[in-house]
């Protein structure tokens, strides 16, 4: 018995390391998603490190005491860097909203030209509020953007009730001081201070003025996008399983005799995937819809970026087929793309979260693409011209992935 | 009109160093069964994916119903049927629902799709059936609509690719009606198989292929004619006299005689007589015989001589 189990383990040991393609994917898929993932999720997971800090691009339109104050401290906390100039320039409101807009930061923190002038209000006893503006993308996720507020809230908190407190008193001791006679005067720290108990500072989320938010997104605009972009791409294994089922069982081969170009029979495998795709992104968005109250948006513009990101993912679907030529190396090969893809384009953090390298190589990929198109449509607010780059760019992927894949696909 | 409808001349296919087809050169006639005849690996799907323009030849040429397979592959699929050894058939689709696929990849228009899916399925005796998933469908069952699907333009040739392997003897005997029936109709028919008894029964001329190569090409009936009477084959062992072999030579009913590995191989001309003289031989000189075996005169025992090997190593 023992024989047999042997014999049997051997003989799949040789079936399966025959298939040197499909091996290779068995162990290169989780070596690439450890690389991938970890590197890519640095930027959401690590709070910075002196030798890679997490950048803070600061716009100072105070100029006064406070905002420097804040700004120091903020530079002051370890693995953070803050940026106040951007290719030499100081940053003003324009460019920052600019570098949100294009996905090279994802938060820029802004103090107004009252700031200082407010919190010194505060301290003569007005009921003032100094306010930092945060201006954020309001695709990226509440998670990422959240330890950031608490950053900036508790330093330019700290910064504000230390002057507030310090004015009042120096203002107290001066006039309490006055009416006491020289020996009842008490000592500074046996004074007592009472605070209204009011935050002295503010923080305000806002989106670049080119994206007309109303109401910031919710969590599930902000995370329904990215789970569709990957969903959708699972159909690249699906399809391309089905083409060379197809080839094995004989079926490809019947069709190919018939007086069809053979474009048109692979483009005919693509169809029903598209619409499959299609069907998938209106489930999504449907269940969102129903069951979170998730907004469409412009439903032109969002039917665009579903017909083009299907296009992408069945074109990819068509290049695996040509890729891989076993299951095992069909099945490999599809996950290892659709994860790592997924990864890099942002599908499970945010792009602007990631090393600058990866957010370049991202744009490599249409998961990258889609994740824009929809999040311009779902929290950007924008119509069908501004989703036309995303569109075009996924169409420019479906074409290449398809005449890769029919180039390189092996017909007979 | 041409009398041939498929010509070959110098047909080869490489595979890097692989030469699967080595050169054939053989025509068919319009409206004749052709049997490829000869064992798994010889060149015959190589042979007919070159002719239904599946793969181009390394080397030669091919016309088939007119055209070269390789300038006009459009014209030659427009007038050829192929029917893959594999069943390549969707099994979770209807009989129907597959017919229909096909009939409209072939260009077929509505209007003529569903009295010929209808024609066809009757044809194949799965009018009843039509509705039910092809996977519920037996072997000869899934044999027939094989076929079906390949003759549901009305090709000028059909290429038959071993069409009865894995079916039973009665779906064989079937399938082989509808063979016959399109030939009657008219059509051409490449028939390529390893059963000698199928090349025997359908095809008006046989090409017995081996190696890439044509080995022989006639009717069955003159390949077993100058064959002769059968093969046998007796165990002899070492201890059989040398001079014992012209003795069997000289016998009626004896073509030729050869020792090899142990036995001695007899041609004869007629072999019940043959047998006959031979054991008489054999007793007379007190020759052992350790084994017998009388081979037929058919188209296996044709391929035996000719290759040394028989159909289904």
């Amino acid at each position: 018995m023992v024989r047999q189990l042997l014999s049997t383990t051997w003989k799949d040991l040789k079936i399966l390391f025959t298939d040197t393609g499909g091996i290779a994917t068995l162990f290169l898929m989780p070596m690439m998603f450890i690389i991938v993932m970890s590197t890519a999720l640095q930027g959401l997971f690590d709070t910075g490190t002196d030798t890679q800090p997490r950048r803070l691009p600061v716009v100072d339109l105070d100029r006064g005491t406070y905002a420097a104050k804040v700004i120091a401290a903020l530079d002051s906390i370890d693995g953070i860097e803050v940026e106040t100039t951007w290719d030499g320039e100081t940053l003003t409101r324009e460019r920052a909203e600019a570098l949100v807009a294009e996905g090279d930061r994802s938060v820029v923190v802004l103090f107004p030209i009252d700031f200082s002038e407010q919190i010194e209000a505060r301290s003569e006893g007005d009921d003032a509020t100094a306010t930092v503006e945060l201006i954020t993308d309001p695709a990226v996720s509440t998670q990422f953007i959240a330890p950031i507020q608490g950053m900036v809230f508790g330093a330019a908190e700290r910064v504000a009730e230390t002057g507030v407190a310090q004015a009042r008193i120096e203002a107290g001791l001066a006039s309490v001081l006055a009416q006491l006679p020289g020996e009842m005067r008490p000592a500074s720290d046996q004074i007592a201070l009472e605070t209204d108990g009011a935050s002295v500072v503010a923080l305000k989320q806002v989106a670049p003025a080119e994206m007309k938010i109303e109401v910031f997104p919710d969590t599930y605009q902000q995370n329904v996008p990215g789970y569709t972009v990957l969903g959708v791409f699972f159909i690249v294994g699906t399809m391309a399983s089905s083409i060379l089922g197809e080839k094995r069982e004989g079926t490809f081969r019947r069709l190919l005799v018939a007086p069809l170009p053979k474009p048109v029979l692979l483009a005919g495998k693509v169809l029903p995937y598209c619409l499959v795709n299609l069907i998938q992104v209106a489930l999504m968005f449907g269940v969102a819809h129903l069951l979170f109250g998730m907004a469409f948006g412009n439903p032109v513009a969002l039917a665009t970026v579903s017909l083009a990101l299907a296009a992408a993912a069945t074109g990819l679907g068509v290049l695996a087929a040509a890729l891989g030529k076993s299951e095992t190396q069909i099945d490999g090969l599809a996950t290892l793309l659709t994860l790592t893809m997924s990864a890099l384009g942002g599908c499970l953090m945010p792009t602007s979260a990631m090393p600058s390298f990866l957010q370049t190589l991202s744009r490599f990929t249409p998961h990258a693409w889609a994740m824009r198109g929809f999040q311009d449509v779902l929290v950007r607010g924008y119509g069908l011209a501004g989703i036309l780059p995303e569109a075009g760019a996924l169409l420019g992927f479906a074409a290449v992935f398809f005449l890769i894949g029919v180039w390189r696909f092996r017909f007979d | 009109m041409s009398q041939n409808i498929v010509e070959t001349r110098g047909l080869m296919k490489r595979y890097g160093e692989l030469e699967a087809v080595k050169g054939l050169s053989f025509a068919i006639r319009r409206g004749e069964i052709f049997g490829f005849l000869g064992p798994n690996g010889a060149g015959k799907t190589t042979t007919i994916s070159m002719l239904s323009c599946l793969i181009e030849p390394t080397q030669g040429t091919a016309i088939v119903a007119g055209h070269d397979v390789v300038k006009a592959s459009s014209e030659v699929k427009r007038r050829i049927g192929l029917v893959p050894q594999e069943l390549a058939l969707y099994p979770t689709l209807s009989a129907r629902d597959n017919l229909n696929y096909f009939g409209r990849i072939y260009g077929l228009r509505e209007r003529e799709l569903r009295p010929r899916v209808d024609e066809v399925l009757e044809m194949v005796g799965l009018a009843e059936r039509a509705k039910a998933a092809v996977k519920t469908y037996s072997g000869g069952m899934k044999r027939r609509l094989n076929i079906a699907a390949g003759l549901l333009h009305r090709p000028e040739v059909l290429f038959l690719d071993e069409p009865t392997v894995g079916v039973d003897p009665q779906s064989r005997n079937a399938i082989f009606e509808h063979v016959e029936r399109l030939r009657d109709e008219g059509m051409t028919i490449l028939y390529t198989t390893h059963y000698m008894e199928e090349a025997e029964r359908l095809c008006e001329r046989v090409a017995i292929i081996d190696e890439g190569r044509i080995v022989t090409l006639d009717t069955p009936r003159k390949l077993i004619g100058d064959f002769g009477g059968g093969i046998i084959h007796l165990g002899v062992g070492n201890g059989m006299a040398d001079e014992i072999l012209p003795q069997i030579r000289s016998l009626p009913g004896v073509k030729a005689a050869a020792r090899m590995d142990g036995k001695v191989k007899v041609e004869a001309v007629q072999a019940q007589e043959a047998l006959i003289r031979l054991l008489e031989l054999f007793t007379r000189t007190g020759t052992d015989i350790t084994a017998l075996e009388v081979l037929e005169p058919n188209l296996e025992t044709v391929f035996l001589h000719l290759t040394g090997k028989r159909l289904r190593e």
